[in-house]
């Protein structure tokens, strides 16, 4: 019985403690807005001319041209995707870190879930057999 | 010249006596004699001298700038340190493969050292065994990547070695590395053997457990030294990229760490036999494939590939053949010899290792179809792809949670049955945690549900970790590898969130500043060494409390080859690193510099220290019985 209350108020201050932090709120800070919207857009471009970089740690003339055409896009007022999809039309897919969800790259996504369902599969069935 | 020579024949000797030693053991293997014969050891011995001499031969040809040798011609040059000259050895493809044979053939008789007390056909086998991978590598080394070859007319000066290879950390993480990265040959070797000698028990458990724990502890310091040399060296201040290259050290990592686990339940219960010999495979076999993608040039493009596809067709033939082999001795002996217990798995420690490889091997598939995923699709569809860390956050950071989760609790369980309760001591941890979560989500600012998750599971891990301190049996290898590791995701976690950068293109004598601290460009000097040119920038701190912190970033200008590199000046304290890199722009007076605040870097290596720590202690830990 002791056990029991001492569990559910566990529980409880679990529940409180999430719901606490659900209202957290995301405040983005507008000064430098672009130079930060740029890092995190460039951390995810490959620096074509160098050996595994991003475009963002690269200081390469391409990567730091590709920065600043960057920033200007997005002070013409250009969204992240809008950027990402042009470059992908002008570069190609080998220029994203992320290589997003599309026909080419469903099993790339899908295969090691698949693979983590039927190893909890196997598992379950070794746990819940009865003899 | 000579010596040159002389590492060439005392590699045919090499392959020689490993043919040898294949037909003595199976002979022996016939004769089923109960002792081992001292004429077989003493042949590992001297298969392992011939290989040494051949190593020697290579870096004495190194040192003294043998350019009649095309290996050297092509990685060394006279001005060069004489530390270079002699790491330079294995920085390079056929250098490298002569390390890979070089530990191939130490650990077999590092094997027949430690096993002299166990069956002697389960030893001649594992011999057997080994050696099919050795002659395979013999031959591969003499046929494709001979590290004698001769060139004339005999060049006066060598190519040099690429200047971002000449570090100190960079030197000895390949034979670091490769110590557990090849170690994993013997737990092939030795697994097929138990399997067929149908000696798969408690008592191999244990003896194979000692190669397990060597290669996981050699592999985690090769990947740390690895990191390390990232970090300072490719000047941006990152240590993990999930750079193919990187992912194929990690796959044996994973394996190797599942396997652990798994062979101490074999050890303690004799459960999970058949699992534990597939692992034992899946480990060597991922290091196979490692060498076949590093070593074939497939991982820049499929093209250098075709360009010279002799050394990778027959890397990736041979694993295949070493697959087929394991695969046709597992049908044959699967049911033969092994009497599966049926077990009832309840809330136990089995099934807390059954988790915990189920989660492991998840992140094995994960980084695996990650790594030869785009690799395919070229060669098939002709598409090119990068799959790159957004990919690897999303699939494995979600899995992180419950994953460490069972990792805390998984420890205070019992063999067979345990009764679970929550005790004022766990209320105690999980209020902590909770406050330390939310404290830590609040000071970095990062408001949002699932980083106060990922801290929250990350934190449990790490107190329950530290209460197991005061348990009356305690498990020091297991409390400091969870301690290290749970450290060391906090560490990453920290730092991912809270690096702060700022770059500036400024002229001497001017400043910026980067949260409270002022960056002052004081001077710039030119100094020249043996060889390289270096640029030094001289840069002032001034921290919160104005302390002055000096910073001394460089820029090399090596001379052979010639080429630039930039060199980070780093100044490391217990929460933060301060890390300043300097480049020069074209044609004009300013220096691009880039300030970095990496918080709890120094962190990071710590904890990798104590998870090897933690290794340490299971190898020397008296075999008394302690649970895992």
């Amino acid at each position: 019985m002791f056990m029991k209350s001492k569990r559910l108020l566990i529980i409880k201050i679990l529940i409180i403690f999430i719901l606490i932090s659900f209202n957290f709120k995301n405040v983005a800070v507008s000064s430098d807005f672009s130079e930060q919207q740029t890092i995190n857009i460039t951390k995810n471009l490959r620096c074509l001319i160098c050996q595994g970089q991003t475009i963002h740690e690269s200081n390469s003339d391409f990567a730091e041209s590709m920065k600043k055409y960057i920033k200007s896009e997005l002070e013409n007022g250009k969204t992240n995707e809008e950027i990402f999809s042009s470059l992908v039309k002008k570069y190609g897919q080998w220029i994203m870190y992320d290589p997003g969800i599309s026909r080419n790259t469903l099993l790339l996504w899908t295969l090691p879930l698949l693979l983590f369902l039927i190893g909890g599969v196997i598992i379950a069935k070794k746990i819940f057999r009865k003899i | 010249m000579i010596i040159s020579q002389l590492g060439y024949y005392s590699l045919i000797f090499g392959l020689l006596t490993s043919i040898f030693i294949f037909f003595n053991s199976s002979i022996q293997l016939k004769k089923n004699n109960s002792v081992i014969s001292n004429k077989t050891t003493g042949l590992i011995g001297f298969q392992f001298f011939f290989v040494f001499v051949s190593f020697i031969s290579l870096i004495y040809s190194f040192i003294i700038s043998d350019f009649s040798n095309e290996t050297v011609f092509n990685n060394s040059h006279t001005t060069k340190p004489l530390f270079y000259k002699i790491t330079g050895t294995w920085g390079n493809h056929e250098g490298s493969l002569l390390l890979w044979l070089l530990v191939l053939t130490g650990v077999l008789l590092g094997f027949i050292f430690k096993s002299r007390n166990e069956p002697n056909n389960y030893r001649l086998l594992t011999t057997l065994l080994h050696q099919i991978i050795v002659i395979g590598f013999f031959v591969f080394v003499l046929k494709t990547s001979n590290p004698f070859n001769e060139i004339f007319p005999v060049q006066t000066e060598g190519l040099g070695l690429n200047p971002i290879l000449q570090d100190p950390a960079l030197g000895i993480h390949p034979p670091i590395l490769y110590l557990g990265y090849v170690g994993t040959s013997i737990i092939f070797s030795a697994a097929l053997a138990s399997m067929v000698s149908n000696y798969v028990n408690k008592n191999w458990a244990k003896n194979i457990k000692f190669w397990i724990l060597f290669s996981w502890i050699f592999l985690t310091g090769g990947i740390l030294l690895g990191s390390i040399w990232a970090y300072y060296e490719l000047g941006w201040g990152g240590f993990w990229f999930w750079d193919p290259v990187e992912n194929v050290s990690l796959m044996p990592w994973l394996s190797l760490t599942a396997l652990l686990h798994c062979v101490v339940t074999l050890e303690k219960r004799e459960l999970f036999k058949k699992w534990t010999i597939v692992l034992c495979i899946i480990t060597f076999a991922l290091s196979m494939v490692g060498t076949f993608l590093v070593r074939s040039g497939i991982l820049n493009s499929v093209h250098t590939f075709a360009n010279d596809p002799s050394r990778g067709i027959y890397i990736l033939t041979f694993l295949l053949v070493l697959v087929l082999l394991s695969f046709v001795i597992f049908i044959i002996y699967e049911n033969k010899n092994f009497t599966q217990k049926s077990e009832i798995f309840t809330l136990s420690k089995e099934t807390a290792v059954l988790i915990n490889n189920w989660f492991i091997l998840y992140f094995l598939s994960v980084v695996l179809i990650g790594t030869i995923y785009p690799i395919f699709l070229d060669v098939i569809l002709d598409e090119q792809i990068s799959v790159g860390p957004p990919f690897y956050n999303k699939l494995i950071l979600p899995f992180l949670i419950p994953f460490v989760l069972f990792m805390s609790i998984g420890p205070s369980m019992k063999w067979i049955k345990t009764n679970f309760r929550i005790g004022v001591k766990s209320f105690l941890v999980i209020i902590s945690t909770l406050i330390l979560s939310f404290i830590t989500v609040y000071y970095i600012g990062e408001k949002n549900i699932f980083v106060l998750l990922l801290f929250i599971g990350f934190f449990y891990l790490l107190l329950k970790s530290l209460s197991q301190f005061r348990d009356k049996t305690k498990n020091f290898a297991q409390i400091f590898s969870h301690t290290g590791f749970s450290l060391l995701l906090i560490s990453i976690l920290l730092n991912s969130f809270s690096s702060k950068e700022i770059v500036k293109n400024i002229q001497v004598g001017e400043s910026f500043i980067l949260k409270n601290e002022k960056i002052i460009f004081k001077k710039i000097t030119v100094e020249k060494e043996k060889n390289y040119e270096t640029i030094i920038g001289f840069f002032e701190i001034l921290d919160e409390k104005n302390k002055i912190i000096n910073l001394q970033p460089e820029i090399r200008i090596y001379n052979e080859p010639e080429m630039a590199t930039s060199e980070a000046s780093i100044k490391t304290s217990l929460f933060k690193d301060r890390f300043i890199t300097i480049n020069i722009i074209k044609d004009q007076n300013f220096f691009n510099v880039r300030y970095q605040h990496k918080p709890f870097m120094i962190w990071i290596w710590i904890s990798t220290l104590i998870i090897m720590l933690g290794g340490s202690f299971a190898i020397f830990r008296k075999s008394k019985e302690v649970n895992i």
